[in-house]
């Protein structure tokens, strides 16, 4: 149980540690969610978030979002802005391994009435056209060199390789590619971890998942229908993985290199060895930045080519073009990066890097940044709750300046993986979710055992706790009807 | 009977002496030594590397070899036991790994091994700049049998002592070997293989431990031994050997207080003890064990 009086409350949604809780401290942390929540977080946010507000350069905040949960360094959750120009760092334990581990999600023109009888078979082929577990190989044959290509290029190299449409990249963030991937900056050893696992799930938390946008889980009509969803139980499709062994080696590597610079040559103090990190703007960080940003478009082109055999057996399937099933992207997000953003803090604009580890970007009406159709309603966000429980399409609000314009990115784990292992089988869940009309496939039972619904805080609550402090809006709840856990 | 095959998990943050505990074993233990490794780090070099299905193998000479992970744990454990038959199977974690799903799926999922112990090497220097031991770090504590508490050159005696009583207060069981790079008794790490009764290899013997040894062919009462090993004092960190019973012989295996039998074709009872200043303990100790004797 989490220590609650130590928190100030700022309101029902936000919370509080000042910075004399902890020696070191540069700024303020804030929690974000409702007493509920905070009460269920387990002690070490507390002190991982205060850890956090000790980085050089973290500007306002160490903020923590509601579905906040411990991980590596930073928790789960986490975002922390660094002022660039003045010595603030980059730190690997703030963006997580799995770099641009996102959200992606596409729209069907079928109801569930026209799904329903066909779902066993479209999770099934579903379940052989994208590989999922831990050591899981795609589909698409590349060489080392045209691996470097696909980290520099991101999406943008799928497209031109006939993985989607031109009009996807306009729905991802960055457009598919963030600019400044450097594949000098990678080792060769991330090269052998990646260069097959382009269009794979990979394990853990990562998920396809077939959902249902019902009638009376649509908050707003209007913005639903701006992003696609136009008719009573349409059928959508989403996804969440990342930048699978790539992502995570490049992050080991960094983490390595940082460890050796950090107090040595920059005379970086820091409490915990995971925070391990360096200056954005040294050798050491900028080359990190450089190989981060391949993780990124690693994960952006994994995405697209699991988008694409989605639309494949989907035509397979029901036998018409995907064009003709109207399968067309909503958006695709992540919830792992450290980007380099304009924010105006204290009335004046200021150049920071944001890290967002677990963490969603929320932009609002009017921002840069935000795609075309959706300048006027906001960025759409994409959060994975737990496969039992149901997933959300929200979009960011102008109040969101407050986070970085930054929300939850799930419903965030309340029990540790091996105690949720303990607590169910996954034989059973199988059984269970597939009486109440989930149809699931996973490589693992005991993977599968991980991910129950149980396991998870209350998605709900944690939308809720968002849209109380105004860091986003709710659009639509979705409901899944067939998942491939990975 | 199959005879399952003991299997150690080596875990701890990146930089704290992993690889250079592995190289120790490798250059001390003398028994066919299989390592999984999510990568081949740097222990597979120069060497021709054999993929396999869900494993791709490094021959590492006498029988040992390395291997780095390709498909699912469980299916590459079999594998290396298909094909490589090894007495020993260490597992090398990532160094940002949580090793306790992995500790939990060995116990409850894998039939073709025994967990021998969790192995968590500690950067004491790193210990003593970082105040705040993070999260994985203590997980990988937390979860450990066997702490190696690295590279104590690089911190004073009394730092020492607080890293000490801190790894103490994260895990009460763990025996911590202090260390300077990894040089420690692999006897303190491994269990007892098929071949104890042969040559025993080289060690490098940690001046502060004292071991001795108890062979008798004598049957030993089961219920007077299991509250013989309950009454070990703390001073015996290792036990570990042949018990013969009534009904058959089994490997005794007694770490930090926490012990275990489970059957195995041998004949006899032969007991090695490893501990601190054990000599003063040795007579008391089977003049103990002796009075289960039927």
């Amino acid at each position: 149980m989490a220590i609650i009086e130590v928190l100030k409350k700022i309101s029902d949604t936000v919370w509080e540690i000042p910075i004399s809780y902890k020696e070191g401290m540069r700024v303020p942390a804030r929690i974000y969610g409702t007493e509920k929540l905070i009460r269920e977080m387990d002690d070490a946010v507390y002190d991982q978030i205060t850890n956090v507000a000790t980085l050089p350069g973290i500007t306002k905040y160490a903020l923590c979002m509601p579905d906040g949960h411990f991980g590596y360094g930073f928790p789960i959750g986490g975002v922390a802005a660094m002022d660039v120009e003045s010595g603030g760092v980059i730190s690997p334990g703030g963006i997580g391994f799995d770099i641009n581990c996102g959200m992606r999600l596409m729209v069907t023109n079928l109801t569930y009435k026209e799904v329903k009888p066909y779902i066993k078979e479209v999770v099934d082929k579903l379940y052989q056209k994208v590989p999922a577990g831990v050591g899981s190989k795609g589909f698409v044959k590349l060489s080392r060199n045209d691996f470097r290509e696909v980290v520099e290029q991101g999406a943008r190299w799928c497209v031109r390789n006939g993985y989607g449409w031109e009009e996807d990249l306009s729905f991802i963030e960055e457009n598919g590619c963030i600019e400044g991937a450097d594949a000098a900056k990678i080792s060769e050893k991330a090269i052998d971890r990646g260069f097959n696992q382009i269009g794979t799930l990979g394990s853990g938390n990562h998920y396809l998942e077939i959902q249902v946008a019902k009638q009376e889980n649509i908050f707003d009509p209007e913005l639903a229908r701006s992003m696609g969803i136009t008719m009573p139980d349409q059928v959508v499709v989403m996804f969440h993985c990342g930048s699978r062994g790539f992502g995570h080696q490049v992050a080991t590597d960094y983490l390595q290199s940082f460890l050796k610079v950090m107090e040595s040559k920059y005379g970086i103090k820091i409490l915990d060895r995971e925070l391990a990190c360096a200056p954005f703007n040294s050798p050491e960080g900028q080359a990190y930045f450089a190989a981060m940003k391949c993780g990124i478009n690693m994960s952006f082109a994994n995405r697209q080519v699991i988008l694409h055999r989605i639309r494949e057996v989907f035509s397979d399937v029901f036998g018409r073009t995907a064009e003709d099933l109207g399968m067309q992207m909503v958006y695709d997000v992540a919830h792992n990066t450290a980007k380099l953003e304009r924010h105006l803090i204290d009335g004046k604009e200021r150049s920071l890097l944001v890290h967002r580890k677990g963490a969603t970007r929320a932009f609002a009406p009017g921002m840069a940044d935000v795609p075309e159709q959706y300048k006027a309603i906001g960025q759409p966000i994409i959060i994975g709750g737990s496969m039992e429980t149901g997933s959300y399409l929200l979009v960011g609000v102008p109040t969101g300046a407050q986070t970085f314009f930054s929300t939850a990115h799930g419903s965030g784990r309340t029990m540790s993986r091996t105690k949720a292992r303990k607590t169910w089988r996954g034989e059973k869940l199988q059984k269970d979710m597939e009486a109440k009309g989930i149809y699931v496939r996973s490589t693992s039972w005991q993977g599968l055992a991980e991910e129950a619904g149980g396991a998870y805080k209350d998605v709900d609550e944690v939308i809720e706790a968002a849209e109380l402090a105004g860091i986003s809006k709710r659009v639509v709840r979705l409901t899944p009807i067939g998942n491939i856990k990975g | 009977m199959q005879v399952r095959t003991p299997l150690t998990v080596i875990t701890g943050p990146l930089g704290s002496g992993k690889t250079t505990l592995l190289r120790h074993i490798l250059d001390t233990v003398s028994k066919k030594i299989a390592i999984l490794m999510n990568e081949f780090g740097e222990i597979a070099i120069d060497s021709k590397i054999i993929a396999g299905k869900n494993v791709q193998m490094a021959d590492l000479g006498g029988g040992c070899v390395c291997c780095s992970l390709l498909g699912e744990f469980e299916a590459a454990v079999d594998e290396i036991i298909d094909t490589v038959d090894p007495d020993i199977i260490v597992v090398e974690t990532t160094g940002v790994a949580e090793p306790d799903a992995l500790v939990f799926d060995i116990q409850e999922s894998l039939t073709k091994v025994r967990l021998d112990g969790v192995v968590t090497v500690i950067d004491a220097d790193a210990m003593v700049k970082y105040p705040s031991v993070g999260h994985t770090s203590r997980i990988q504590i937390e979860a450990a049998d066997t702490i190696i508490l690295n590279k104590i050159d690089l911190v004073s005696e009394s730092e020492l002592k607080a890293i000490e009583e801190k790894l103490h207060s994260l895990n009460q069981v763990a025996s911590i070997l202090a260390t300077k790079r990894c040089q420690v008794d692999p006897d303190l790490l491994f269990g007892i293989g098929r071949e104890r009764v042969e040559a025993p290899p080289y060690h490098v013997h940690q001046p502060e431990f004292e071991s001795f040894s108890y062979t008798t062919n004598a049957i030993c009462d089961r219920t007077c031994f299991e509250e013989f090993a309950d009454s070990l004092r703390t001073e015996v960190y290792r036990a570990k050997g042949f018990v013969k019973f009534s009904d058959a012989t089994y490997l005794f295996n007694f770490v930090a207080g926490r012990w275990e039998l489970e059957l195995f074709e041998q004949e006899g009872t032969q007991l090695v003890f490893i501990g601190k200043q054990l000599s003063e303990l040795k007579d008391q100790i089977i003049n103990n064990l002796k009075l289960c004797e039927q």
